[in-house]
């Protein structure tokens, strides 16, 4: 067998590019070779020659010939990114990490807290939870943004509310008078009926400050430690616990991580920073 | 029952003259590309064959300037071409590295655990360290900075050399420590000969002369031993002492790129003639925009805490996570800082209250 580097690159093509939001794009990517992921785990998306920053897909991983990327622009990278359109390459490597146990969920209720652009790496988690809804106890999905328009998937979220046996709440932390929504932090909705506290999955998503706030509101809310998955938010390079740069606690988040519980890091000191 | 040993027919041919040191460097420099120690105004370095004739080697003295880290780990290296999941070519012949000290070859202890897991090994670092000779020597004296005997370690090697070789009167004693060692001493048996009576003890008195050097820095500086250190970064986790010790940091990054065990390292993409190419390069955690993430939170924003993160990673971290300190005790970052900032004092002040 002829050996292979860890660091190189899956050719992609860009097949769609879709504008969310102003400074939030989603890329549907066809690998020239299947890429398969679990919900949670994440990879690393190149453009040839700039550079490369990880992201977690937002698309569905049972889908094996194209993967979605759900990006915000924030610096050098993701500025390359979004001057893609269809027809350009990228790379992708991964995956990499953990994702969620999604086996330890059967037969549990779920609640999902996700903001901001945390909604894409959960839009992929949802859809393996709609998957398989039926060994699920009660699923709950409450979700904020700061204004509506920053509300990511906004029309297929609201379509989930249509869906059976799915408690869903949305929030803004403030108007903009573009769609209505309620106003408030998403730890202002986290109230919910019939819910077993004892064993209930609760999983948060999105921004260290606001996963700082739903973590104490599942704690106060009689959620278990080991119960509370968290996606954590460094700044992942290799993917492989090398280059030691998204080192949390005894942990690197992209090996043993992005999603932990918080049972596993909350001993580490400066979690949130 | 113990099995009966043959006779020992002959005495161990294990000295090599310094005269024949040479002929065996030269020997060797036809299937690697040499490196060794060439002493400077700082200290050793390690210069190539090709610049410094091989008799102007100095295996004796301390550790170099520079950590033999840099021949596996290279500041930068290509790692990938392209979408090309071979790994790049690199160096066509092997290298043979000589004079490392017991201090580097602990090094390699913790970059091969890094480097060389099964599922994400490194191929350059991997195929570096499997095809390189490493000959190593016994420390002749020590530096003011030298404290390995505080981490468990002895000032001559123990371990993890193909060969190595202790400076006494008139050559070298040899000790094969692996196979291809071995295969060396065995495919030039003209250049070893039985060593003079008494060589041995001198090895073993001149071993013993300088472990005590760097037991006398140790007691001077009060430096703890190593094993009296877990938990101690965490429990000074918000001490003043990282602001007094950060307060004289340049943010240059030389404890980081210095070091036989930092091994962090950036991935960037350059386009060039093959399309484009991803570089490894060493990154330095003091260094502010290491944790930073896109859009700019950075959980290590002041430079006290990234001193800490250093402490913690190696004291911290790595025994937790793969049961050894990835301190060696060498004591380079200490002579690299031009803010003075001294390891010992560091781990004088975690160990008290």
């Amino acid at each position: 067998m002829t050996e292979k580097t860890p660091y190189s690159s899956v050719e992609c093509e860009v097949l769609d590019v879709k504008v969310e939001t102003p400074a939030i794009r989603t890329f549907k990517l066809r690998p020239v070779r299947e890429l398969s992921f679990l919900p949670g785990q994440f990879m690393q998306v190149s453009v040839p020659g700039v550079g490369e920053a990880p992201f977690t897909p937002s698309s569905f991983c049972k889908i094996k010939e194209t993967i979605e990327f759900t990006i915000v622009r924030v610096g050098r990278v993701t500025e390359a990114i979004h001057t893609l359109k269809p027809g350009d390459r990228v790379g992708v490597r991964g995956p990499y990490g953990k994702g969620y146990p999604l086996d330890a969920f059967r037969g549990r209720d779920v609640f999902v807290v996700g903001g901001g652009v945390g909604l894409a790496p959960l839009r992929t988690l949802m859809y393996s939870l709609f998957d398989m809804r039926k060994d699920l106890g009660k699923l709950v999905y409450r979700a904020g943004c700061r204004t509506p328009s920053d509300f990511l998937y906004w029309e297929e979220i609201n379509s989930w509310a249509s869906k059976p046996e799915l408690d869903m709440r949305l929030t803004v932390d403030r108007s903009d008078g573009t769609r209505e929504c309620a106003v408030g932090l998403v730890t202002t909705i986290m109230d919910f009926d019939g819910v077993d506290v004892s064993k209930a999955v609760g999983v948060a998503c999105g921004p260290p400050v606001m996963m700082k706030f739903v973590t104490k509101s599942f704690l106060s809310l009689g959620f278990r430690d080991e119960n509370i998955y968290l996606s954590m938010e460094k700044n992942m390079s290799c993917g492989f616990g090398k280059c030691g740069h998204c080192r949390l606690g005894n942990f690197y988040c992209c090996k043993d991580g992005p999603v932990f519980t918080y049972a596993a890091i909350k001993e580490f000191p400066g979690i949130w920073d | 029952m113990t099995p009966r040993l043959p006779p020992l027919m002959y005495p161990p041919m294990n000295f090599l003259s310094l005269s024949r040191s040479h002929r065996l460097f030269e020997a060797l420099g036809r299937n690697y590309e040499i490196y060794f120690p060439y002493p400077g105004y700082s200290g050793s370095s390690f210069t190539n064959s090709a610049l410094t004739p091989i008799q102007k080697a100095e295996l004796g003295g301390v550790r170099t300037v520079d950590p033999v880290k840099a021949f596996f780990f290279m500041g930068r290296e290509r790692v990938s071409d392209g979408f090309d999941s071979a790994p790049p070519g690199t160096r066509t012949r092997p290298l043979c590295i000589i004079g490392a000290k017991a201090c580097d070859l602990q090094g390699f202890r913790i970059l091969d655990q890094v480097f060389m897991d099964p599922e994400y090994g490194d191929p350059t670092y991997r195929r570096l360290r499997e095809t390189s000779l490493v000959i190593s020597s016994d420390c002749t004296t020590a530096l003011e900075t030298c404290f390995c005997t505080a981490l468990g370690l002895q000032p001559h090697p123990q371990g993890l050399f193909d060969l190595n070789l202790s400076p006494v009167d008139g050559g070298y004693l040899v000790e094969a420590g692996s196979a291809k060692g071995q295969a060396v001493l065995d495919a030039h048996p003209d250049l070893f000969e039985e060593a003079p009576s008494g060589l041995t003890a001198a090895r073993d008195a001149a071993r013993s002369e300088v472990k005590a050097m760097v037991e006398s820095n140790v007691a001077a500086t009060g430096t703890p031993n190593g094993k009296d250190l877990a938990g101690r970064v965490v429990h000074h986790y918000d001490s003043p002492l990282w602001a007094e010790e950060a307060s004289t940091c340049v943010e240059c990054g030389a404890c980081n790129t210095i070091c036989p065990t930092c091994h962090c390292f950036l991935l960037y993409d350059q386009k060039n003639d093959r399309g484009f190419s991803r570089f490894r390069v060493w990154d330095s955690c003091l260094l502010n925009d290491f944790a930073r993430v896109a859009g700019g939170a950075n959980p290590r924003e002041r430079l006290w805490m990234r001193l800490r993160n250093r402490f913690e990673k190696k004291f911290e971290f790595f025994p937790a996570t793969g049961g050894m300190i990835a301190c060696t005790g060498c004591g380079r970052c200490t002579s690299a800082c031009p803010g003075k900032i001294d390891i010992k004092r560091v781990l004088r002040k975690l160990a008290g209250d």
